[in-house]
């Protein structure tokens, strides 16, 4: 089978003012300009199947935007190819639309002011979607999550989360090949994350639609994506079943302990000594545990160990040599917790 | 499915429709309709005010009479009415782009200049139609001029190319933000220049007259293509090039617009 989405060795290079400071610097800009070249994509190569779901992940300012914006067409790559559904996105941005739909979390697509139900007619006009179609994803979408409702409000009317999910019904009315879609859940409350993530999750699999989604919500990718690629400063450091990312850390656990109270520990910063001491401890027991991290969360001391330099249990025998365990909780690693080692520079 | 091609026809049924929903919906606001409007009266009578309070004073202007002056003020109200309805969103180009909500245009199968300026009708437009071919009329019988086909084709023709300016000039006005910050600063610039507009290119000095015929071309707004009805012993024969130069003007336009937005690529999100 054919990918949906092929990236080969693509760069994108921006041309950037290099500012120098001060008001003197300012006006000496403003004559004589020095320009240096900022790599906001760098080699990337990238194969998305059709129907498949990829959470695509990345620290602010990493590249996620830019890379969206070449798939989309709005952007040429510096170097390197991209095709979509076999076509360079560039080269004819118009026909490139009427195969993709795109859902921005915070920016609505559909007009202000009219109701839904004349912004899907008049989307069904300029994507010329066929009557059956039409006819056919308006029932479905009654169906699945009872719009009918909310086809006849204005859309300036409507709550974030009512006007989220009408976009993405909107860019999925035309049946495109691939949605794009950054941050859908952004602003939500928790009963309206889980309803839109049934929705995206429904969508793609009735229509075998492929889906690029752009988050900063481990929520989204843990209900949604099977295979996750992250990128950061520019370059790609992960590709790969989301699974492989858990085994990737799955010598990782996580220890939560509470001690039981003595007088020396009430005070404001009393979980705070507690950790600095179970820390001490460990450093000394375990000098070569380099990973081990301890913090405080919520009334707990939390202690992020792994496995293949010193075993879980040697650690919470240790503690409680030293001191008395009244609770105790062990964790896997959450993505969330994974993603943010990746971050910090974990892998490398 | 291979979509079939977009032509006209494509564009004027899909205007149509946006067209039909937008002024349903402004109309639903009833307030805002009934005080805009007033609004728009209240602006275009201070207008004309002004200028019947100057004809009091002086009984013509660079022997410019009172009611062919009129003429000119009634056709550059009219060459102005096309700009103030149906590319009025370009008032908020500058805006869009600078919150970075442009992107959202950029994704959709059709013309990017077409679907961003279709999106708004600016319904106090018409008021100026009105004002302006009430003016436009009274001149006219007053000056005696014949009413003949010929004429009123002229009339179309001459409104038409002479709004292409207009609009043009706007185009160019807000497209400027593509590259600047803040430009509505140039589209307000812009805009004042159409007071000018109102008033026969001879009474300013050479320079200005050279300007408004070649460089902000709003001369072509008004006053040439006027002069054909009321002194047509006067016409400069360029004039009769004024509907090439519109579309050639407006066409640069809209070149320079979409160039500006092929090289927009949006603030990070």
């Amino acid at each position: 089978m054919e990918p949906m989405i092929r990236m080969t060795n693509v760069n994108k290079e921006f041309k950037v003012v290099k500012r120098r400071e001060g008001v003197r610097g300012s006006i000496l800009d403003l004559f004589s300009r020095e320009y240096h070249m900022l790599r906001a994509v760098n080699d990337v190569s990238l194969e998305i199947m059709p129907g498949e779901m990829v959470g695509y992940l990345g620290p602010n300012g990493a590249g996620k935007s830019t890379t969206i914006k070449m798939m989309t067409g709005i952007l040429e790559p510096s170097a390197g190819e991209i095709l979509v559904n076999g076509r360079v996105p560039y080269e004819n941005r118009t026909r490139n639309a009427q195969d993709i739909g795109v859902v921005f979390g915070q920016r609505t697509q559909l007009w202000w002011a009219l109701p839904v139900i004349e912004s899907f007619k008049i989307l069904k006009e300029i994507y010329q979607i066929p009557e059956k179609d039409y006819k056919d994803n308006l029932e479905y979408y009654d169906a699945l999550v009872g719009a009918g409702g909310l086809y006849h409000k204005a859309v300036r009317e409507m709550s974030l989360g009512q006007r989220t999910l009408c976009d993405i019904l909107a860019a999925f009315l035309h049946n495109p090949s691939v949605v794009f879609m950054d941050e859908p859940t952004i602003g939500l409350d928790v009963s309206m994350k889980t309803k839109i993530r049934q929705l995206v999750s429904s969508l793609n699999e009735k229509k075998g639609t492929t889906v690029i989604l752009t988050t900063h919500d481990m929520g989204d990718v843990d209900a949604l994506c099977k295979r996750i690629v992250i990128i950061d400063k520019g370059t790609m450091i992960y590709d790969n079943d989301i699974k492989c990312l858990q085994q990737y850390f799955g010598a990782y656990r996580t220890v939560k302990v509470q001690f039981s109270k003595t007088v020396s520990d009430f005070g404001g910063d009393a979980l705070e000594k507690q950790s600095k001491e179970v820390e001490t401890w460990l450093a000394e027991k375990f000098p070569r545990a380099k990973s081990t991290v301890v913090s405080v969360e919520d009334d707990w001391i939390q202690i992020l160990l792994n496995e293949e330099e010193v075993r879980m249990m040697k650690v919470i025998n240790c503690i409680q040599d030293n001191r008395r365990i009244v609770d105790m909780n062990l964790q896997e690693i959450t993505t969330e917790s994974v993603i943010r080692k990746i971050y910090e520079g974990g892998v490398a | 499915m291979e979509p079939r091609k977009r032509g006209f026809g494509y564009y004027a049924h899909i205007y149509k429709m946006i067209l039909f929903q937008d002024i349903k919906s402004k109309m639903s606001y009833r307030a805002d309709f009934i005080i805009s409007t007033i609004g728009m009266l209240f602006t275009n009578i201070a207008g004309f005010v002004t200028f019947w309070i100057l004809f009091l004073n002086f009984p013509d202007i660079r022997g410019w009479t009172y009611y062919e002056m009129l003429f000119l003020y009634g056709f550059a109200m009219l060459a102005m009415t096309p700009v103030q309805c149906f590319f009025d969103n370009n008032w908020n180009l500058n805006r869009s782009l600078y919150t970075g909500d442009f992107i959202k245009y950029c994704f959709r199968p059709v013309n990017l200049f077409f679907y961003f300026i279709s999106e708004v009708f600016d319904i106090k437009g018409l008021g100026q139609l009105a004002f302006g071919l009430g003016t436009l009329i009274y001149a006219w019988n007053k000056l005696s001029l014949p009413l003949t086909p010929q004429n009123i084709l002229a009339l179309v023709i001459g409104v038409l190319s002479a709004s292409l300016f207009m609009i043009a000039l706007m185009n160019f006005a807000a497209a400027a933000g593509f590259w600047l910050l803040g430009a509505t600063s140039v589209m307000i610039f812009m805009f004042k220049f159409k007071d000018y507009a109102r008033y026969p290119v001879t009474i300013f000095n050479r320079a200005f007259r050279v300007i408004f015929t070649f460089l902000i071309p709003i001369g072509f707004m008004a006053y040439y293509p006027s002069l054909y009805f009321i002194r047509p012993y006067e016409v400069p024969l360029f004039t009769f090039l004024t509907p090439v130069f519109g579309i050639v003007f407006f066409y640069l336009s809209y070149l320079f617009w979409m160039k500006g937005a092929r090289q927009y690529t949006g603030t990070g999100s």
